[in-house]
């Protein structure tokens, strides 16, 4: 059994005069030990979906619904304590923003303090400030930053310190939601290192969210592609970015530079996001492929499974259902 | 077309913030107060009547008279001219000297910054009802003088706004641009800077109407405003004399300056939410 | 943070010196001659003004002045009313006692209240509650406090008898001990409850609006995140971040106050300082005007020096250099 599975989700964010599909009908497995990474431009949908698996969404203006199935337990089903007491020992996150991720008038240490005593309200203090030790030298932290307020910390530190925090209680699924984007590149790779070697030690599984197909390709075993809030396609990285199907997908790596060295034309994909508070009759992505047909228009592709591998799964009329 | 395409967006601004509409309504009510003044008032402000301190409801005088036998509702209809005037002019003073001072100490930075910071800081801390007070009693009541007075004590919050927006706007390409085409600093200060930066200043002088009202009113009320024109500050100086049986004179005359101020303060507030929409997002 | 502390207190220093200067300025070009005031006439004799000039310094030259002016301000002296020809500084040392116990009591409560009911608000943001304490406080933003004490006087004075309309202490009694102390208590009742009122506000919308913007800052996700539980992220994290704003305000707020309570104490017959600057306005009593100007700044900046100095205890950010 898959450790999460989302299945035919939809968020819709309500605004005054409009509703807003920031993603829809999104169905994805994920294995226990998987690192995935989820792909996708600016507004695709993928950090809205990391925060509904978390159930971080504001529930005044937003509406989930599908299933999320955590060890086969619908997590948007799951009542507030209930959630509270999966999050952090289960499912923990390490946002985009580290610098502004903890309290700027608390120190780091009292900070983290009181998120290990949600979990054991009767640790004592001794016991705590060990396992944050032992953590900030998995992540490369002098253990004076237990004293140090946040805006007195770099940003790769506060990085690390927010990857400490969500190790803090060894979860099991880790949701890196950009959390090296901001970062320059040595510290960013860094990181990753450090983040999969912890993998191998602690049996972790990661989910990372970004637009940087490079740091996919040389740290996720699998991939999942975002557009305008629907899957376009998803699989094992060495298939999905070696052979993209969608035309989507192979937009987008035309858009990156090859690893390989290789000069290709760093062309992006003409046009931009459909309006997500329209309804799209036929598939979002239509506007801007160059293969468009009239069913396109019509017709909503579906995820299917493409040459012969039940994982690898394309949402296009061209594949898999030929034209 | 393009004209239609503004009226069109500021009527959806007034449709979502209601607190912009509620503002700008009851400011069309005073303005057509103070325009039709004249027409409204049943009687000459200024006029003294034989029926001295007689109760709203008397014939003749709805609001009743005061102590010299002025009909107050006449009064406080004509005193209306007097506090827009007084707020608009002296919020528009303070609004054109925080701007400039802002802009510059924002623009030029460094040590200039740092003197300017420093003596919008000494206005800051300074009790500036009190300065206010002593200049007008230095210098007498003319309405003039309590415009401008008024005006060169409050700009201190424009000041700060705009040296702010100065400080983001000066790290712009087009500043930058503007920069290295070697436009004068100056030229580039009041054709970039200050046109693009002012729309705080808007909001902010909006509500520094309701403080140069409030100040008026104040000031009035301790006997320094201007004898010779009617204003609501005056009327409530001249009923407190009369309290508590002639309790109408004073009661109403503030109802009036409660009005107007929030009038001003719904406008500037609803624009401050047009300005940052993260608020609204939030009501 | 001693550096810090000596920054502060040499950025005070500086606007006292300003305010001295600006003072000077002021008095020098005014209209008017003070000494026909003070002679009581409008042609008074040469040898009456050769004396009021010589004794109050009017008669050198105006750099000499500045320099006998500065001397005397250093000294603590700020030279006599013409008036009544006592020392500026025992007149104002007479008043500023009742000034303060009105002032601060009325500041005291109106951050309480605001602070308070501000963050309950935002708790409750948008809810009747939050509408209704918003609307009321956009009443009371826009009303002039002298009004709305005359009100006071007429409802609860006047009509229904419950408090004395105005002063400080009942004369007539001449209570001692406890039995004045709560006399005074009586008498500060409307003042107070006026102020509170016209304040509250202000705390109230710096609370409610802080407390809105913290609730959406990041770091509360990454606790709601953590399972940890709504009141304790709340009671913890949101509140402290939240009270910055309202104690940066509370230096400069002083200074609004100590201003309006010329307003106020002459409403309600208060004698403080207040009183006494409307007293020396219509005398034109410039010394006594000016003193009080001066003495009000020196106080609004201990007050400020105070606030940024308690401000560095609580905000880790501010760096001492």
């Amino acid at each position: 059994m898959a450790l999460l599975e989302i299945k035919n989700v939809n968020v819709r964010y309500i605004m005054k005069d409009k509703k807003v599909h920031a993603c829809q009908h999104v169905s994805l497995e994920i294995e226990e030990q998987d690192s995935i990474g989820i792909v996708g431009e600016s507004g695709s949908g993928k950090s809205t979906l990391a925060s509904a698996i978390l159930r971080l969404l504001p529930k005044r203006i937003t509406q989930v619904d599908g299933e999320i199935l955590y060890n086969g337990r619908d997590l948007l089903k799951l009542s507030q304590e209930e959630m509270n007491a999966l999050r952090w020992t289960d499912l923990a996150t390490v946002f985009q923003k580290s610098m502004s991720a903890l309290s700027p008038v608390h120190k780091v240490g009292s900070q983290m303090e009181d998120v290990y005593r949600v979990h054991f309200p009767n640790a004592d203090k001794a016991e705590i400030r060990k396992r944050v030790y032992q953590l900030f030298e998995i992540v490369n932290l002098s253990d004076r930053v237990y004293e140090l307020y946040p805006h007195e910390l770099s940003g790769g530190m506060m990085q690390r310190v927010s990857i400490a925090l969500a190790l803090l209680h060894n979860p099991k699924l880790l949701v890196l939601d950009e959390a090296t984007t901001a970062l320059d590149v040595v510290t960013q790779s860094q990181i990753l290192r450090e983040i999969m070697n912890l993998e191998q030690n602690m049996n972790l599984t990661r989910i990372m969210i970004t637009h940087d197909v490079s740091v996919v390709a040389s740290t996720c075993k699998k991939v999942a592609v975002m557009y305008a809030g629907r899957m376009m396609e998803s699989g094992e990285t060495r298939d999905v970015l070696v052979n993209p199907q969608h035309p989507y997908t192979q937009g987008l790596l035309k858009s990156f530079p090859s690893f390989k060295g290789e000069k290709n034309d760093l062309r992006g994909i003409p046009g931009s996001l459909p309006d997500l508070s329209q309804e799209i009759p036929g598939c979002v992505f239509a506007d801007r492929c160059p293969y468009t047909t009239e069913r396109c228009r019509t017709e909503e592709p579906m995820l299917r499974s493409v040459n012969g591998k039940s994982n690898w799964k394309v949402a296009c009329h061209r594949v898999g259902g030929g034209e | 077309m393009k004209k239609e395409s503004l009226f069109h967006a500021i009527l959806r601004v007034l449709k979502k913030n209601s607190q912009l509409r509620t503002g700008i309504i009851l400011l069309i009510v005073l303005l057509l107060v103070a325009i039709f003044a004249p027409v409204l008032a049943p009687c000459d402000p200024y006029q003294l009547y034989d029926a001295l301190v007689k109760p709203p409801g008397t014939p003749g005088h709805l609001l009743g008279t005061d102590g010299l036998g002025r009909d107050v509702l006449s009064e406080i209809i004509y005193g209306t001219r007097t506090s827009l005037m007084i707020g608009v002019i002296a919020a528009s003073i303070a609004g054109l000297v925080g701007t400039c001072i802002g802009a510059v100490a924002g623009f030029f930075g460094g040590k200039v910054d740092r003197v300017v910071s420093e003596f919008i800081n000494f206005f800051l801390m300074t009790p500036s009802f009190f300065l206010t007070l002593i200049v007008v009693a230095l210098f007498g009541s003319n309405i003039i003088y309590i415009m401008i007075v008024i005006g060169l004590t409050s700009w201190t919050g424009n000041a700060r706004l705009m040296r702010a927006q100065a400080i983001s706007l000066k790290q712009r390409t087009f500043i930058k641009s503007a920069q290295a085409m070697g436009e004068s600093r100056l030229s580039i200060m009041f054709r970039h800077i200050i046109p693009n930066g002012i729309f705080p200043i808007i909001a902010q002088t909006t509500m520094n109407v309701s403080g140069a009202i409030l100040s008026e009113a104040g000031l009035s009320f301790l006997g320094l405003g201007d004898p010779n024109v009617v204003s609501w500050g005056q009327i409530i100086y001249h009923g407190k004399q009369y309290m508590p049986n002639g309790w109408w004179i004073s009661t109403f005359a503030g109802v009036a300056v409660v009005f107007t101020v929030l009038t001003f303060f719904l406008i500037g507030d609803g624009l401050n939410r047009v300005l940052s929409p993260k608020m609204d997002a939030n009501n | 943070m001693k550096r810090y502390i000596g920054k502060r207190a040499l950025s005070g220093l500086l606007i006292v010196i300003l305010s001295v200067c600006f003072n000077f300025t002021l008095i020098r070009l005014a209209p008017g001659d003070p000494i026909r005031i003070m002679a009581g006439t409008d042609n008074p004799n040469e040898e009456m003004i050769e004396t009021l000039q010589k004794k109050y310094g009017l008669d050198k030259s105006i750099p000499e002045q500045f320099v006998m002016f500065l001397g005397q301000v250093a000294q603590g002296d700020l030279g006599y009313s013409y008036i009544s020809d006592e020392s500026v500084v025992t007149l104002i040392s007479d008043k500023i006692g009742p000034t303060l116990a009105l002032s601060l009591t009325s500041v005291t409560l109106a951050v309480t209240f605001g602070t308070i009911l501000g963050i309950y608000a935002a708790r409750k943001n948008g809810s009747w509650f939050d509408r209704f304490v918003c609307g009321i406080s956009y009443v009371f933003d826009a009303t002039p406090g002298f009004w709305l004490g005359l009100m006071m006087i007429l409802i609860f004075a006047s009509t229904l008898k419950w408090f004395p309309t105005s002063g400080m202490v009942n004369l007539r009694a001449n209570y001692t001990g406890f039995a004045r102390f709560l006399d005074i208590c009586r008498h500060l009742v409307l003042p107070v409850a006026t102020q509170v009122l016209v304040q509250t506000p202000y705390y109230f919308r710096i609370a409610r609006s802080s407390v809105l913007q913290v609730m959406s800052e990041d770091f509360i996700t990454t606790f709601r995140a953590t399972g940890m539980k709504e009141s304790r992220i709340f009671n913890k994290y949101v509140l402290r971040n939240a009270i910055m704003p309202t104690i940066t305000v509370l230096g400069m707020s002083l200074a609004h106050l100590l201003s309006g309570s010329v307003l106020i104490e002459t409403v309600f017959a208060w004698p403080g300082m207040g009183r006494l600057m409307y007293n020396s306005i219509s005398k034109r009593d410039y010394p006594v005007l000016t003193g009080i100007y001066l003495v009000t700044s020196v106080v609004i900046c201990i007050a400020m020096i105070l606030v940024d100095i308690l401000y560095g205890f609580i905000d880790p950010r501010i760096r001492y250099d």
